[in-house]
């Protein structure tokens, strides 16, 4: 009986104890869950044969952070992202295994809309592109980039001819070409993340394109019903409601982030979230 | 020579090492449900883990089961009795490092078919962008085994002059970290860094780089998670440099023992 006591007290004890360790485990803050990593060449040293293993639980160790960032988001909770520190974990992982694709792609997810450090990300592209010189994501990936934040066309022109060679798909001798120029911003960015979403098995990164993909979406039924009430009418519209009322846009827009849709003084569809959640709160406020 | 072969390799089986590393091996089932938490190489993470866990393993046998082999029967005394047995000292040394070595190939066998299934299970769960070539598969795992093996040789090395299991077991460690790094210190050398430090450390981590065993060589795991072709003439030029160098090692190991004082 004694020892039953005092096995049931040592498990309570241990359940008192680990319960609150949990949590504060959970609630680290993310920095100190990123931690410190060393630089790649003290890391490609001391992890021996183990390198590639390194690189790929690095890589793990940041899109489980950006998961729960992801997560936190979407419940409303403002927790600014620790970007700098993700994209350093990400640049090791690929030094010490520069054939790994999760570092490149999940690098080209955060660097550019979320981040906006377009150099950054097509300059990791770049050097990925020397190692993986099968693979025409790469070049598919800073092509965008340069098209549509940097607008730099004869420099996508050049990554989409690489991809275009490395495939052999028109629809990338095509955005090499003048499609470019003729396609809007909108319809470039949903090609891309149609591809982009075809290829993704990881749920957070998936979930994250998928919202971004019907805002694009919507924002391209705007324009698309923009301009054919500039063909009927020879003018452009005052506002979107104005779209409704005609019954040129059919259904009422709805901006999965939560904002609202607007034509700005240019003419050109907009959202009060600019595409994320803290967008959306903050235009709220 | 034979006979100690035989026997050393009966009591790795008898001490249930073999149970032990099924036991470990329990774990490459699990490897294709925790690849699948890549986003865009989940038969390639497959690969990365399963070359983690075979390496691990091997390089745990070799340390602890070459490490206390002639140590352990040194300290027990059984080798004070090979003295009346019509064999040499080295014949002795060369069949037990022989058991350990053929155990590690044994043992490569298995957790390499392990691992070729686990690899194509990923594989048709989640189809590679490139496909899987085999081949590099099978030569990457025989090439590990071959660097612990030669591993395994430096164990019998340090035990011929050691009078504790410290030499053995943590001399054979620094060797393994030495021999993973020296290719990346060589290459250091010779880049525009390298080439700023005094003359003398460059000869010097010149000197070391000769002498120390190239592990690096035995690593095709790029070759073998990437599809990379395999080039034919290092193969070939590794699996010289691997004769040469367990020659060398096992002929310091066999003069050494055979001056040694057993009491």
């Amino acid at each position: 009986m004694k020892k039953l006591v005092l096995v049931g007290l040592v498990l309570l004890l241990y359940v008192s104890v680990v319960v609150p360790f949990t949590a504060y485990m959970q609630n680290k803050p993310f920095v100190e869950k990123l931690g410190y990593v060393p630089s790649a060449a003290t890391l490609r040293t001391t992890s021996l044969d183990q390198q590639y293993l390194v690189s790929s639980t690095l890589i793990m160790k940041v899109l489980f952070y950006y998961g729960s960032l992801f997560e936190a988001q979407k419940n409303h909770i403002d927790i600014p992202p620790n970007y700098d520190g993700m994209v350093d974990v990400i640049e090791t992982a690929v030094k010490l295994d520069p054939y790994n694709m999760d570092g490149y792609y999940f690098a080209q997810a955060i660097l550019t809309w979320d981040n906006r450090r377009i150099e950054r990300a097509n300059a990791l592209l770049e050097y990925g592109m020397k190692y993986r010189d099968w693979d025409f994501y790469l070049p598919f990936f800073a092509g965008f980039n340069a098209a549509y934040f940097l607008k730099d066309y004869p420099t996508a022109a050049k990554y989409y001819q690489r991809a275009a060679d490395l495939t052999g798909y028109a629809l990338f001798s095509k955005l090499a070409g003048r499609y470019m120029y003729e396609a809007g911003k909108t319809e470039l960015a949903i090609v891309y993340l149609k591809t982009m979403l075809a290829s993704t098995h990881d749920e957070t990164i998936r979930q994250s394109f998928q919202l971004r993909l019907a805002a694009l979406e919507e924002t391209r039924r705007a324009e698309v019903a923009r301009d054919l009430f500039i063909a009927e009418q020879g003018r452009h519209p005052k506002s979107l409601a104005e779209l409704e009322q005609t019954g040129t846009l059919d259904f009422p827009l709805v901006d999965p982030y939560g904002g609202k849709f607007f034509l700005d003084e240019t003419g050109q569809v907009r959202t009060t979230s600019k595409f994320s959640f803290a967008g959306a709160k903050k235009s709220r406020q | 020579m034979w006979q100690v072969f035989r026997a050393n390799l009966k009591g790795i089986f008898r001490d249930r090492v073999f149970l032990g590393i099924l036991v470990a091996a329990t774990i490459f089932p699990l490897i294709p449900s925790v690849s699948s938490l890549s986003m865009r190489q989940v038969t390639e993470l497959s690969i990365t883990l399963s070359f983690s866990l075979l390496t691990f393993i091997l390089l745990l046998l070799a340390i602890f089961l070459g490490g206390t082999s002639l140590w352990k029967d040194i300290e027990r005394r059984y080798t004070f009795s090979i003295a009346g047995l019509p064999l040499t000292r080295g014949q002795y040394l060369l069949g037990k490092f022989a058991a350990i070595a053929v155990f590690l190939l044994l043992v490569s066998l298995v957790l390499g078919l392990l691992l070729l299934m686990t690899v194509y299970v990923t594989s048709i769960l989640h189809p590679p962008i490139r496909p899987v070539v085999w081949g590099n598969l099978v030569l990457a795992v025989l090439f590990h085994c071959l660097k612990y093996i030669l591993l395994v040789s430096f164990t019998f090395l340090f035990s011929t002059v050691s009078t504790s299991f410290f030499l053995p077991i943590f001399g054979t460690i620094a060797v393994f970290f030495v021999g993973t790094a020296s290719q990346q210190v060589f290459d250091f050398l010779q880049s525009p860094s390298g080439q700023k430090l005094p003359v003398l450390l460059q000869q010097i981590a010149t000197g070391l780089y000769y002498i120390v065993p190239n592990f690096t060589a035995f690593d095709l795991n790029v070759n073998a998670i990437y599809a990379l072709d395999v080039p034919l003439n290092g193969i070939g030029l590794t699996l010289l440099y691997f004769i040469v160098y367990l020659v060398i090692i096992l002929s310091c190991a066999s003069f050494l023992f055979a001056r040694r004082e057993l009491n």
